[in-house]
């Protein structure tokens, strides 16, 4: 990867958080939230984004975020009132921006009218709808010409400004600009800011080398270079002008004047750059140094290079701009700085941290009493040692799970989208955004979790007629959740609309063969249909999705990362999606147990309470099992030393009972040998160098360096109904 | 692990031999001598321990965890059929790399690198149905016999059905 597109993946990386953080401050907005450190955020957002842009040359986003921009910041100063229609336009808007980025990102053109209703929204209720703006094709069509025609034209070195008249009614404009040092040192370019001028109008640039020094003087750093510009525009305002120089205000003397003076042909030849050098040369005697090429190798950096010292800076007032920026990130929340790092970097940290600890606690096995005796000193060090490193040990292990939060925020754009699409009215709500998952998991969730979303909008839920006729609010409601649970991560997609037309989904895959003609099916095996691959319900099919359209891709794409996807529909009252995901890699809190002499551990979130045996309420039922009384509801018995074929070495009593939740709450109680105590642990892969072993959902590695195995309450549970059943 | 490296760069340069011969790694299971290829051998380690798997064959003895990574060990004595090893810390684990998976079998002891010629490979012979199934064929080196261990076979069939 080159440097450059190092710099743009670390841009769009940046852009990704940037939107989420739009995102999430436009919700409080639209929620009523109007306190000035959300518009300073919101603000700050699409600064960095047009920033980033205008660096890589994305013009069309940059023009975008610019207007974007523009009307933020009237609004931050309240001439522009945030309206409820305001922030629909913004909320929008960020939508659109989040297309530029991608187009970017992918390299891919959009409409060159992308936006542009936006676009000229914005721009009129920057400038109070005085001004009505042309749209951006106009734009991009100057745009065009300028970057092909652009040609500096020499007057003459003492640079009197020439003057153009313009046709039709349109005024011209004189602008004198002359950069300072602090202008280059800014990494601003003279050139983005003409282009910028360009879109306003026809416009001829006349640079003024008048300053330029002989070449034995001349200072690569310096700024020798100012500029004329004549424009001529039927719809440019003064402050539509200074505007474009908004950004390098303060860091250079401008002059807006209307000219009244005498007509230069547009089409008059213009000399290029090659002339001009001549001219230069002729004019100021520049001492020839060598062929005119590298005269013209030597000219360039006066227009090009930045300058370190200012030459001709008239002393000016502090911008306002720079001190906002200033202020911008020195007021930047502390939670919001982080570096990006490479998986592959995490995961040596991960394992040679591990390995940290294995050698610690190793060290401190070794150490027998006699040694404690003799070298207190060295036992108190490894004493710290040993804290250091759990200490880091939980460090290490914190920084590849990340919260869901990052993909949820992803469809409250999608439900809004797919509302304005269908004319439904939707809300969005979302629960358990901080659970955290695995980094590697989360980039596999995006997709099937937006089928998910797009299945539950488009068919889920009903018109808003339809919803009144059928008693229920107008707006209907997809709730996503995420939540730990029974070992494992639980993703619900529910919504309250329809539900899956199950005779119409019966009638299609009898017609398509995936269900034999005299097949009897339940209710629950109807609705898990439309995971079959290829199953569509065509007749029901938009423009945006089919009810099983894309499902089977969610199973297989789910399937891919270990997890499961279970539907249930409820006719007339809703849908609900479960999407559990394994264990793998997943940061887990865990009681550690001991089960005939082995460890494992059982996800912490599942564990409801532990009970002594000795203590516990136990019945027998006939075919021998037990089951465990809680609180006048039994619960079914596993013993675990049992269940995996070992023997326990304990007696009885002094066994333990771990209640745990299963899906769908019902319960299930664990007899294990003993019980260690807490920890958090990485879940580590059995099935990378084995096979999947029923009841087991994966292994970790223990303080000391030994593996546990992990628990799978979940399967115990389901293969022991099972069992029993047969 | 130098050295071997060093013999992998020797036998590349004397390409006439060595295509035709084969580096193994011997180990010995009660003083009978097997071998397997050098290049498929990851780390030989001293036994310490396995946390054992449920609703496994005898043959399993468990996983350890090898710098981050669970490995499963094989005991390879069970695996033939001869009760499982009582081990000390003398024995060994020879971990390996079989198709995408590192597995470690449990031996009594590292014995050799031997250096075999591919033409010195005899046929198992025809019999006892475990025999043709666990060993690749035999090579005869210094007059002893080496078995070669079918790594995939030894692997399958690990899980008893529940």
């Amino acid at each position: 990867m080159s440097d450059l597109d190092e710099f743009k993946a670390t841009y769009f990386d940046e852009c990704s958080e940037l939107l989420l953080e739009l995102e999430e401050q436009f919700s409080a907005i639209q929620e009523g939230d109007r306190s000035p450190d959300r518009l300073n955020a919101v603000f700050r957002a699409i600064h960095s984004i047009k920033g980033g842009g205008g660096a890589f040359g994305f013009d069309a986003l940059v023009r975008f975020a610019h207007s974007f921009e523009t009307l933020l910041d009237y609004v931050r100063d309240g001439r522009v009132e945030l309206g409820e229609d305001v922030v629909v336009l913004c909320i929008r808007s960020v939508d659109i921006v989040a297309d530029f980025v991608a187009a970017a990102r992918n390299g891919e053109t959009l409409a060159a009218d992308y936006g542009a209703v936006e676009k000229a929204q914005f721009d009129a209720l920057s400038r109070g709808d005085a001004v009505e703006l042309a749209q951006p094709e106009d734009g991009e069509e100057a745009m065009d010409e300028f970057d092909i025609d652009f040609t500096p034209v020499v007057v003459n070195l003492d640079a009197a400004p020439s003057t153009v008249q313009a046709a039709g009614g349109a005024t011209v404009w004189t602008i004198r600009f002359t950069p300072f040092a602090t202008l280059y040192e800014r990494a601003n370019d003279p050139l983005l800011l003409f282009r910028e001028l360009g879109l306003l109008g026809t416009m001829t640039v006349t640079p003024e080398l008048a300053k330029m020094p002989l070449l034995a003087d001349f200072d690569p750093f310096g700024v020798y270079c100012s500029w004329t510009i004549e424009l001529v525009s039927d719809r440019a305002s003064e402050e539509a002008i200074r505007e474009v120089f908004e950004f390098v205000d303060g860091d250079c003397a401008i002059s807006i004047e209307r000219s009244e003076a005498a007509p230069l042909a547009m089409d008059e030849e213009m000399p290029s750059f090659a002339a001009l050098a001549e001219e230069a040369k002729a004019e100021r005697k520049f001492v020839p140094t060598g062929e005119p090429d590298d005269l013209m190798a030597e000219l360039e950096p006066a227009f090009a290079a930045p300058a370190v010292r200012a030459q001709e800076a008239a002393p000016v007032a502090p911008s306002s701009t720079t001190s906002e920026a200033a202020e911008e990130t020195a007021g930047r929340p502390i939670g919001m700085s982080s570096i990006r790092v490479d998986l592959d970097k995490v995961d040596r940290v991960v394992n040679m941290v591990g390995e940290l600890v294995i050698t610690q606690s190793m060290l401190t096995q070794q150490m027998d009493d006699a040694i404690r005796d003799r070298y207190q000193e060295l036992v108190r060090g490894i004493e710290v040692l040993a804290q250091t490193t759990r200490g880091l040990q939980d460090a290490v292990m914190a920084i590849r799970a990340q919260p869901v939060k990052s993909v949820f925020s992803r469809m409250p754009r999608l439900v809004r989208e797919l509302a304005a699409k269908t004319g439904k009215k939707i809300k969005l709500d979302t629960i358990g955004e901080a659970t955290e998952i695995d980094k590697t998991v989360i980039e596999q969730l995006s997709d099937p979790l937006t089928h998910m979303v797009r299945n539950s909008a488009d068919h889920g839920i009903e018109s808003p007629e339809k919803r009144l006729a059928a008693g229920k609010p107008e707006m209907g409601t997809i709730r996503l959740s995420a939540e730990q649970a029974g070992g494992n991560i639980l993703i619900v997609v529910e919504d309250d609309g329809a539900g899956i037309n199950r005779d119409r989904v019966l009638q299609i895959a009898r017609e398509r063969g995936v269900v034999g003609p005299d097949q009897q099916l339940t209710d629950e095996q109807i609705d898990n249909l439309i995971f079959a691959p290829g199953f569509s319900t065509a007749s029901e099919v938009s423009d945006i999705s089919g009810r099983g359209v894309g499902m089977d891709v969610v199973l297989s794409n789910i399937k891919k990362i270990g997890g499961s996807v279970h539907v249930r529909s409820w006719t007339g009252k809703g849908t609900r999606m479960t999407l559990r995901l394994p264990l793998t890699l997943a940061v887990l809190d865990v009681m550690l147990v001991k089960v005939a002499g082995s460890p494992y551990v059982i996800p912490l979130s599942s564990i409801v309470e532990t009970i002594q045996n000795a203590r516990a309420d136990f019945g027998h039922m006939p075919s021998g099992g037990k089951v465990l009384q809680v609180r006048g509801d039994y619960v079914q018995v596993v013993d675990l030393a049992q269940r995996f074929g070992l023997a326990s070495t304990q007696s009885e009593d002094s066994r333990f009972v771990v209640l745990c939740e299963a899906e769908g709450n019902s319960k299930i109680a664990l007899v294990v040998d003993d019980i260690i105590g807490q920890q958090q642990v990485v879940i580590k892969s059995l099935e990378e160098n084995f096979e999947r072993i029923d009841g087991i959902a994966g292994g970790t590695i223990l303080g000391d360096g030994n593996v546990a195995l992990i628990v799978d309450v979940q399967s115990l549970k389901s293969t022991n109904a099972h069992q029993n059943a047969a | 692990m130098e050295a071997l490296g060093l013999r992998d760069d020797y036998s590349d340069t004397t390409a006439g031999a060595s295509q035709n011969s084969l580096q193994l790694i011997a180990f010995s299971i009660d003083e009978q001598i097997y071998g397997v290829e050098i290049t498929t051998v990851r780390e030989i380690r001293a036994w310490n321990g396995a946390t054992p798997l449920p609703n496994t064959r005898e043959y399993v003895r468990g996983v350890i965890n090898l710098r981050g990574t669970i490995v499963p060990i094989f005991d390879l004595r069970a695996r033939f059929g001869d009760g499982q090893t009582n081990p000390t810390k003398n024995h060994v684990v020879v971990v390996m790399s079989v198709g995408e998976k590192w597995i470690g079998i449990l031996v009594d002891a590292v014995s050799d690198i031997l250096t075999v010629s591919k033409d010195d490979i005899h046929a198992v012979p025809e019999g006892n149905s475990g025999d043709t199934e666990l060993l690749n064929g035999i090579v005869t080196h210094d007059g002893r016999m080496v078995g070669l261990i079918d790594l995939a076979a030894v692997v399958s069939g690990a899980k008893t059905d529940v």
